[in-house]
């Protein structure tokens, strides 16, 4: 008999291991997954390029070929680049994020004649200075043979499709150059950066207020009677609501609010209406659970001393609640960061690079959903943004936890403090 | 010390309570009170838990409104004005009449604010004025030679019994007429409590104090009216020593003679 029950107990016992493990396992999985596909492809200037690159045309006029003499390599010159040594310009071979072949600008010496180029495309740049800089993506390069006839050459052209052969065709068939065409580099995550950020102040901007308003009213307030209890649980009800269905709320009915506004389409400003809707019951849970947390002493005391409810609310309740509220805004941040259903509706999938409230945009998690779903999907930048996003949670995370902390770290040393007095009063009694 | 406590004119009288029920949903926790609480004297309520000390103290200062289904039958005047009535601010009863609770509940904020919280929120801004209550105040309570340092520091970071006297500088600080004090020392230890006592003999001479308690030592102590209850109804109130010495009423006789309780 009793070995059956330490049979049973192993066996339940296990079953929680094996239960945890495979929790563990599979988050840590994710992580590998996510950060093996992504991490080569996240770097600094990806955060900070534009995703649309910019085709610019430079043309070089009255320069004197004549004059440069031959340039040397500097021997910081990567080993995969190849140097062109009469231009002074060097180029290596990539593929770019969206995994098309470039020919990527890695050199250009200070006194190279390329570097006096002026912008010929049409456009408010038209004419500015612009020379074959590093950074940008080489398409086609025109220039005048021995024979003295124009050619042209790179990606776009017949020939010197690679480094090797443009440099070769540069150095040895060529008399001078005419102009080039280039790309600056796109693939970038600027704008969705900016769009999050926007999207946070704005949804926090509106749903912070009402929520923790709200809150104050269910838990200060409000009788305890009938009404108040639908109010809440359809609060909770809401809670539970698909955000795709809050997308199409979104799209119909709070279209009406941003057209107030004069915006005609989807924009930021109808992403952020429809977040803040979604997150309202998680800040008004979470100010609840503050109010709750707040000791009732408080605000006997409070009142005690004549002070009106108002004023108990303002001085004493909501200074005791901020770090509940607070974490509740954490919260809702890494809300707004995950969410992609609400956000594909309201806000559009065009990834913009100049975005503003009153415009289209991507959130970096529809940025994700934009990546994947066009004709090449790309594996490599969806992951680093998710690297991106799945650090920028985690911190707020470990920061939730840190206030939480504190919050109880403060309560636990009064309840140490009060039992010690006790424990004081009974050893002297 | 037998003659029994007249019905005195209202202007002696800091509550004059008439008829008084309070009931909580179906509860009658108060049944048919009738008492006269004096200016200028400490009158202790006591009884066995549950039996409504508690309850008229708060009724007071109005705290019971704060409680979800209580009703009222009956007056409780101040002054010759019911407390209940529409045109009563209860704002200004709680400022003339101050409470001190069971749990020393100082705000978690500056010794200075805790005691200058009552003033500011009646819109007092002048650092002067505050300056001089927040000092007087400290200084009726026998706080301010422990405390007058460093009144920046945390009010929580005080121990129990001067955490206690802050709460009593704070409902000073009001200049009230009445102070309530609910069962103010049963979460001190004992030398605490002696500091709490000694300064509520001190304060009477100034303020009007009723204080529940349910030890008889202190009431016997502090008090020069005790009023005890049972289950609701007010059994015996007089002059303490005649309360403790020659009760009227077997029950009191037995609760103090501690039969029950």
């Amino acid at each position: 008999m009793n070995r059956i029950r330490i049979i049973k107990d192993r066996i339940a016992e296990g079953l929680t291991w094996l239960s945890s493990g495979i929790s563990a396992l599979m988050l840590i999985a994710i992580f590998v997954f996510i950060f093996k596909r992504g991490w080569s492809t996240l770097n600094w200037d990806l955060l900070k390029n534009n995703y649309n690159s910019e085709n610019l045309m430079a043309g070089y006029d009255h320069i004197d070929w004549d004059e440069h003499g031959a340039f040397t390599a500097p021997g910081s010159l990567p080993d995969d680049a190849f140097f062109s040594e009469k231009y002074g310009v060097a180029f290596v071979d990539s593929v770019s994020a969206a995994k098309a072949p470039q020919m990527e600008v890695v050199f250009l010496d200070p006194e190279s004649p390329l570097q006096d180029g002026k912008i010929t495309t049409a456009g408010p740049r038209q004419g500015e200075k612009l020379g074959l800089e590093e950074g940008l993506y080489l398409k086609k390069i025109s220039y005048v043979n021995l024979e003295g006839d124009k050619k042209s050459a790179g990606l776009t052209a017949t020939q010197g499709k690679t480094s090797e052969e443009l440099v070769s065709v540069l150095d040895n068939d060529s008399t001078e150059i005419v102009d080039f065409y280039a790309q600056t580099e796109g693939g970038g995550l600027k704008g969705s950066i900016i769009t999050t950020l926007l999207l946070i102040g704005l949804t926090l901007l509106i749903a912070l207020p009402i929520g923790v308003f709200a809150a104050i009213y269910l838990h200060e307030l409000a009788p305890k009677n009938k009404v108040t209890a639908w109010i809440r649980s359809s609060i909770e009800l809401l809670s539970g609501v698909p955000s795709v269905i809050f997308g199409l709320m979104g799209m119909t009915m709070l279209f009406q609010v941003t057209r107030l506004f004069g915006i005609t389409g989807q924009s930021t400003m109808l992403g952020a209406l429809t977040l803040a809707v979604i997150l309202l019951p998680v800040i008004i849970r979470q100010t609840e659970e503050a109010l709750i947390n707040v000791p009732d002493g408080y605000r006997m005391a409070s009142l005690s001393m004549g002070a009106t409810q108002f004023q108990t609310i303002y001085k004493i309740i909501l200074p005791n609640a901020l770090p509940g509220i607070l974490s509740a805004t954490l919260l809702s941040i890494s809300r707004i960061i995950g969410e992609s259903a609400a956000l594909i509706f309201t806000m559009g999938t065009a990834i913009m690079d100049n975005p503003a409230w009153n415009t289209r945009g991507t959130s970096l998690a529809v940025h994700i959903w934009t990546v994947m779903s066009g004709e090449q999907p790309n594996f490599e930048l969806a992951s680093a943004i998710s690297i991106v996003i799945l650090i920028i949670v985690l911190i707020l995370n470990v920061s939730v936890k840190y206030i939480t902390y504190r919050m109880t770290r403060d309560k636990d040393e009064q309840k140490k403090n009060n039992k010690k007095e006790k424990v004081k009063a009974t050893t002297e009694t | 010390m037998t003659q029994q406590i007249q019905v005195q004119t209202d202007n002696d009288n800091a509550f004059d309570i008439r008829d008084f029920d309070l009931y909580y949903t179906d509860f009658h926790a108060l049944k048919k009170i009738n008492m006269q609480i004096p200016l200028n004297k400490v009158t202790a309520f006591i009884g066995p838990s549950g039996c409504g000390k508690s309850t008229l103290l708060r009724c007071f200062n109005r705290m019971n409104d704060l409680i979800e289904g209580v009703r009222i039958e009956g007056e409780i005047y101040h002054h010759n004005v019911e407390i209940h009535s529409k045109e009563v601010d209860v704002v200004q009863l709680r400022t003339d009449v101050g409470m001190v609770f069971q749990q020393p509940n100082p705000f978690p904020m500056s010794i200075y604010d805790n005691v200058a919280y009552g003033l500011r929120c009646q819109g007092v801004r002048d650092r002067k004025i505050l300056d001089e209550v927040v000092e007087t105040s400290l200084k009726q309570a026998a706080l301010w030679d422990e405390v007058k340092d460093h009144l920046n520091r945390n009010a929580t970071k005080l121990s129990g019994g001067q955490q206690q006297r802050l709460c009593i500088a704070r409902a000073i600080s009001l200049t009230p007429e009445v102070i309530l004090m609910d069962e103010p020392t049963s979460a001190l230890d004992p030398i605490a409590t002696n500091k709490i006592e000694d300064l509520i003999t001190e304060l009477k001479d100034s303020y009007t104090i009723i204080i529940v308690t349910h030890s008889m030592n202190q009431a016997a102590r502090v008090s020069d009216r005790t009023a005890f209850f049972l289950l609701g109804d007010m059994i015996e109130y007089d002059v303490t020593e005649k309360v403790f010495h020659n009760p009227e009423d077997k029950r009191t006789e037995d609760y103090i003679s501690g039969k029950f309780g």
